[in-house]
């Protein structure tokens, strides 16, 4: 692209990417690669698999892409994909043991080594905590803390009632809280 | 008032509490102290959750370069096939009433000129004009020769005037059916033009 070309808004991308332009779609991609992927790994809780869970999910975005009114939020119409796209797989998979890679990659803000070592301690053990919540709940926790939709939308996202939305949320943090306290090594996190 | 608001306190939270509710939830934790701690609590949870490291994924840029290769021949557009409204309706069944009626017409007509010219008719259909058709031409050239015109001559003016007469006829038979079929035409460009700024509506 020419540099002195005005940036394309997202429905200028979206309108051309409906048009059969992967430029414009892979624009789209870079965009929203980091929600679709972050909310995927806290679902599935590995990191192979949730980048994969991306993959599918921007393919199946693509082939129905002239589906998607543009009146509407691509975020959200892609988190409905995402969460469609993950719940094939773990039906498939119906135990995933936490894969050590995700431990080895875990980004790492301070070079202290035993900083380190208890950030990806902690960070192992609130994924296997999220991964222990049934998944109907975890969604919904997910795309609240880390897809940041309004009850609203998540309600649209799953298709589920807004009440439903506000009671899965309140058992999840509750789980959640009540598990924390009852792990050592998060503890002190929590506390 | 605190069993009603406690189950509230995620809503809350979460920012999704407005008007009455909210006032009502703002003046009861200044009050209740149970509640004041679970919110805390809840608070932290979510502070935790959100403030959790993420593996290293691969770079957004990278990612997408890899993907656009992925990219499959996307299927034609499926959207449904598109039925004309009512009104648009009209406009093709009016022609087909029109060419219909006028077929009719005209095979009826042919229909009792041949039954007059083989005398069928007789004087049943006194008041129908019924005679043969004459052009102009012919009735010139039978005003010009008069009484005097031979019986040879006669014929093969009479004959040449049905065929003019038939002639005409299937001018004139093809005009109309091709006028109608022009209009049947551009009916049809005007709805595909319509539709192509139509709106998407097939999510």
């Amino acid at each position: 692209m020419a540099l002195t070309e005005t940036p394309k808004t997202e429905l200028d991308l979206i309108q051309q990417a409906q048009a059969g332009d992967t430029w414009a779609f892979g624009e789209l991609v870079r965009h929203h690669f980091s929600p679709v992927v972050n909310v995927a790994y806290r679902i599935c809780g590995e990191m192979t698999l949730a980048e994969d869970m991306a993959q599918e999910t921007f393919l199946r975005a693509w082939v129905n892409l002239n589906s998607f009114q543009p009146t509407g939020s691509l975020k959200n119409w892609l988190y409905r994909i995402t969460v469609n796209a993950t719940l094939d797989v773990l039906r498939r998979k119906s135990d995933m043991p936490m894969d050590d890679e995700v431990v080895q990659m875990i980004q790492d803000p301070t070079p202290d080594p035993e900083t380190s070592l208890v950030q990806k301690e902690r960070s192992e053990n609130l994924q296997k905590l999220l991964r222990s919540l049934p998944l109907a709940t975890r969604n919904v926790l997910v795309l609240r803390e880390f897809g940041e939709l309004s009850y609203q939308e998540i309600a649209s996202v799953l298709d589920i009632p807004i009440g439903t939305v506000m009671s899965r949320l309140n058992y999840a943090r509750t789980r959640l809280r009540d598990l924390l306290k009852e792990q050592p090594s998060m503890q002190e996190a929590y506390a | 008032m605190h069993n009603q608001l406690f189950p509230l306190l995620n809503a809350y939270l979460d920012g999704e509490l407005r008007g009455p509710r909210l006032r009502d939830m703002e003046r009861h934790l200044t009050d209740c102290e149970t509640c004041q701690r679970e919110l805390d609590e809840l608070r932290r949870v979510s502070d935790l959750l959100r403030a959790a490291p993420l593996p290293a994924f691969t770079p957004a840029d990278r990612f997408a370069s890899n993907l656009t290769l992925l990219l499959p021949r996307r299927p034609q557009r499926s959207q449904p096939r598109r039925v004309p409204s009512p009104t648009w309706w009209l406009v093709p069944a009016g022609l087909l009433g029109l060419w219909f009626f006028l077929q009719t017409v005209s095979a009826l007509t042919n229909f009792v000129y041949a039954a007059d010219a083989s005398g069928l008719l007789g004087q049943v259909a006194p008041g129908l004009n019924v005679g043969p058709t004459q052009t102009a031409w012919f009735t010139a050239t039978s005003n010009l020769f008069g009484v005097q015109m031979s019986a040879s001559l006669q014929s093969t003016l009479s004959l040449l005037n049905q065929f003019n007469v038939l002639g005409a006829g299937l001018v004139q038979g093809v005009f109309w059916q091709a006028g109608i079929l022009a209009l049947c035409i551009i009916w049809f460009l005007a709805w595909k033009i319509s539709g192509e700024t139509a709106p998407v509506n097939n999510l």
